[in-house]
């Protein structure tokens, strides 16, 4: 079965209604129901842009999207499948190579001629956790035998 | 009432002494100011007419000192501005020097009561132009935290926000060459008893006892709690609104309380003063230490990608909050299938702890 990072419309803290959308950035089986219990829960996703709290009256408006990044790594490098949004929202933060660009879709051509600020993977983005340390511990140790 | 015109209490109020409240109260039956019965009135009088006159002419060993002072000076080779300062600072020092020959004591709480009929109001002291001005540079000028200098000058931080919004009015009226009605602020402050700017040491304006009512605590409530159970103020002020801090976090000028408590302690004046350098340097050490925390948290777990018509703020959480039976408390993300279970037998609802 394939796995899929798709969004999962789930009700608003106050119950749901109508035109408030809420998601939650979800790993689940490509043939259940949108809303049913997934795998996972990977994060949220406010598709409604907001002033942040204590924002400056002229400042820009946020959609703000929480997700666990390492997490999200690792279903992708297991073969889950974005859906076209979550898609779009995770080559924001350099997870995946952009689908659409403001070009048209993605070519090699058209990913040369565009470089995203954000396509560089970020730092902190990248797993640093005890368990990666040792896989690529042991990796060295195993070419330096080879 | 002629007779308490000429020779009662009325008699003091057509010639009001210089920096007096003169409230009747302040006199006995005979018009004897009562905190002063062993000053001479006549001679403070005199005193305070010649400092409000001006300097008095220097005496032939002032004049003296004062030529060596400035020969020295030119000696010295300072600029004119240094000179010209130093003189003034003289100048100051030599009239409170004969200020303090005649004196009169401060005004005890029974001698504030402009209403001789009402025991029970008293005048409070309001600001000096001094210390509002010292407010005003602090705040403006040197660009210290209204906190800062409300904790530092012993005054509430409303009140220093207040002061500073009317300085800064005050200055552009005066850049615009608009008039000030300065005989009537100078009419009004020389009737009230007044808090005095010291460098050397803070008077505190407001009481210790003062607490703002907060419009939560206004209503009447009657919680009913077992009688073996230790009810604090936490615990009340979490009765009236589980958001209300107590009352002892809600002190507005907290730096009082501790100085109190220092001066009941006996210490000597250097002591709390180093004290309460040392409170509040940890005090900022702790705060800045929080707000780079912060910032390197934001740097770390943040992104923001800006987009054509809006931003995209990129949080990095834990999805592992959620334990091991997917229902953690503080855990990212909207959870399914989660009922309540505080109606099912067996569960226990008995608080674990008590605050």
């Amino acid at each position: 079965m394939v796995l899929k990072l798709r969004l999962s419309r789930v009700s608003t803290p106050g119950g749901a209604r109508r035109h408030h959308p809420c998601y939650n950035v979800v790993l689940a089986h490509a043939r259940t129901a949108r809303d049913s219990k997934p795998l996972e829960v990977l994060g949220t996703y406010n598709p409604i842009p907001e002033l942040p709290v204590g924002a400056e009256p002229g400042a820009r408006k946020q959609k703000e999207i929480k997700i666990d990044v390492s997490r999200a790594r690792y279903w992708l490098g297991v073969g889950a499948q974005p859906s076209d949004t979550v898609w779009r929202l995770l080559s924001m933060i350099g997870l995946l190579e952009p689908r659409y660009l403001p070009t048209g879709p993605q070519t090699e051509k058209a990913l040369k001629a565009v470089r995203f600020p954000t396509h560089k993977t970020a730092e902190s983005s990248q797993n640093n956790g005890s368990v990666t340390k040792a896989i690529r511990a042991k990796q060295a140790k195993s070419q330096n035998v080879a | 009432m002629f007779d308490w015109l000429k020779r009662g209490p009325g008699r003091n109020l057509r010639d009001p002494l210089a920096d007096s409240t003169n409230y009747l109260s302040a006199y006995d039956k005979e018009g004897r100011l009562r905190r002063a019965q062993n000053v001479d009135l006549k001679k403070y009088r005199e005193s305070a007419a010649a400092a409000t006159n001006g300097p008095r002419p220097l005496s032939t060993a002032e004049k003296k000192a004062e030529d060596a002072m400035i020969a020295q000076e030119n000696a010295d080779g300072i600029t004119d501005d240094e000179k010209a300062a130093n003189a003034l600072q003289r100048a100051q020092l030599r009239a409170r020097g004969s200020a303090e020959e005649i004196s009169l004591p401060r005004e005890r709480s029974g001698d504030l009561r402009p209403y001789p009929m009402n025991e029970h109001f008293r005048s409070q002291s309001v600001l000096s132009e001094e210390l509002r001005e010292q407010i005003y540079q602090q705040v403006a000028v040197v660009g210290l935290g209204v906190d800062t200098v409300a904790s530092s000058f012993g005054v509430d931080m409303r009140r220093v926000a207040a002061v500073v919004r009317l300085k800064t009015i005050e200055k552009q009226w005066v850049g615009q060459g608009k008039s000030l009605a300065k005989p009537y602020n100078d009419a009004v402050l020389a009737m009230l008893p007044k808090t005095e700017y010291s460098p050397t040491r803070v008077t505190p304006h407001e009481s210790i006892n003062d607490l703002p009512v907060h419009p939560r605590t206004r209503n009447q409530l009657f919680y009913p709690t077992s009688e073996s159970r230790h009810f604090t103020r936490e615990d009340a002020a979490k009765a009236f609104d589980p958001k209300l801090l107590p009352a002892d976090k809600r002190i507005p000028l907290p730096v009082l309380v501790k100085l109190e408590k220092w001066n009941l302690e006996n210490l000597p004046r250097e002591e709390r003063q180093r004290r309460l350098r040392e409170d509040d340097l940890a005090e900022r050490t702790a705060q800045l230490a929080k707000e780079e925390k912060k910032a390197a948290w934001e740097a770390r777990t943040q992104r923001v990608v800006p987009g054509r018509r809006w931003d995209f703020k990129f949080q990095d959480i834990s999805a592992e909050k959620v334990g091991k039976d997917g229902r953690g408390r503080d855990a990212v993300g909207y959870r399914y299938g989660m009922p309540h279970e505080d109606r099912k037998r067996g569960l226990i609802k008995i608080p674990t702890s008590v605050e």
